[in-house]
């Protein structure tokens, strides 16, 4: 089902799963590219979590999927702020679940828990930007035009404390690991539904540890 | 003699071009010393380059200077593990 949420600058789309009683996912997808090789697979996830009885929703976040926002007028606090309306918007006790660059995103929002898979610094971030940056001709970021204060602001970006999950071949500390491959990397958007599977169940099982 | 930890490297850096690439078990398997990369392998295009090499870093903790990114490392499988494993190893 496709929602809207109202932010500061105007209203995005929010795709919404599963019940519509208990405590709901708020997801918050990589920023740029890695979004379109992480949707199939996030959308899998959130499916996977409807069918555990687990209800979610997938805002568009200003400069992101949908937005009509340039991507030129994103700022952290924008996304940050954006992503707070939209778990406010949906009015049930809320939890983060984060990928990659997506988990800079829950920081402004009241939430009852964080959920983080293999985490993205804001500087680890901006480098990744500036190497696709001479990849090309230098102008932009793979097509994307970013200002200068945002990518002053993803220097100082920093991730929240949560559950952390990483993938096998991730060497930083984590609170669990699974087999996979870095989907964020492909240049095609693949999926993997067995992961998606196994991180549902994750999910599922530290959400109901929370609600106790 | 091989120092230690470069059949390690070399097993990291396949692993790396076969996800980041989309690679089958088999073609990543089959890549030797000489097997040639860049200009070769239709899928290593050079934004796929960028994901390669930040993807090295991540899993072998180290980090490649833009200045030292050239055609050479690149050529072939074996120019690449050399390349990481003497970031890696020292």
């Amino acid at each position: 089902m496709i929602e809207s949420y109202d932010w500061a600058g105007g209203r995005e789309a929010m795709l919404r799963f599963g019940p519509d009683t208990g405590p709901v996912i708020i997801a918050a997808l990589p920023l740029f590219e890695e979004a379109n090789r992480t949707r199939a697979f996030v959308v899998t996830i959130l499916r996977a979590l409807a069918e555990r009885g687990i209800a979610s929703a997938l805002p568009d976040l200003p400069g992101q999927g949908e937005s009509l926002v340039p991507t030129d007028r994103i700022a952290v606090a924008n996304l940050r702020n954006a992503f707070a309306d939209a778990a406010r918007a949906t009015a049930r006790r809320a939890y983060s679940v984060g990928i990659r660059s997506g988990t800079l995103l829950d920081t402004s929002a009241i939430l009852a828990g964080r959920w983080h898979f293999a985490p993205q610094t804001g500087p680890e971030l901006l480098r990744e930007l500036n190497r696709v940056r001479q990849t090309g001709d230098g102008s932009d970021f793979a097509g994307n035009s970013l200002s200068p204060a945002f990518l002053a602001e993803l220097d100082n970006a920093g991730v929240e404390a949560a559950r952390t999950i990483r993938l096998d071949s991730d060497p930083k500390d984590a609170d669990a690991r699974f087999t996979g491959a870095p989907l964020w990397r492909r240049a095609e958007p693949d999926n993997d539904p067995a992961l998606a599977a196994l991180l549902a169940d994750d999910i599922t099982a530290w959400v109901r540890a929370c609600e106790g | 003699m091989q120092p230690d930890g470069s059949l390690e490297v070399e097993n990291t850096v396949r692993a790396v071009l076969r996800d980041v690439l989309g690679l089958s078990e088999e073609r990543a398997a089959a890549f030797r010393e000489d097997t040639p990369l860049f200009g070769a392998l239709p899928e290593l295009d050079s934004l796929a380059v960028a994901g390669v090499l930040t993807e090295i870093e991540d899993r072998l903790g180290i980090l490649i200077e833009d200045d030292e990114v050239d055609g050479e490392m690149l050529e072939s499988f074996g120019a690449l593990t050399r390349f990481a494993a003497a970031k890696a190893l020292g």
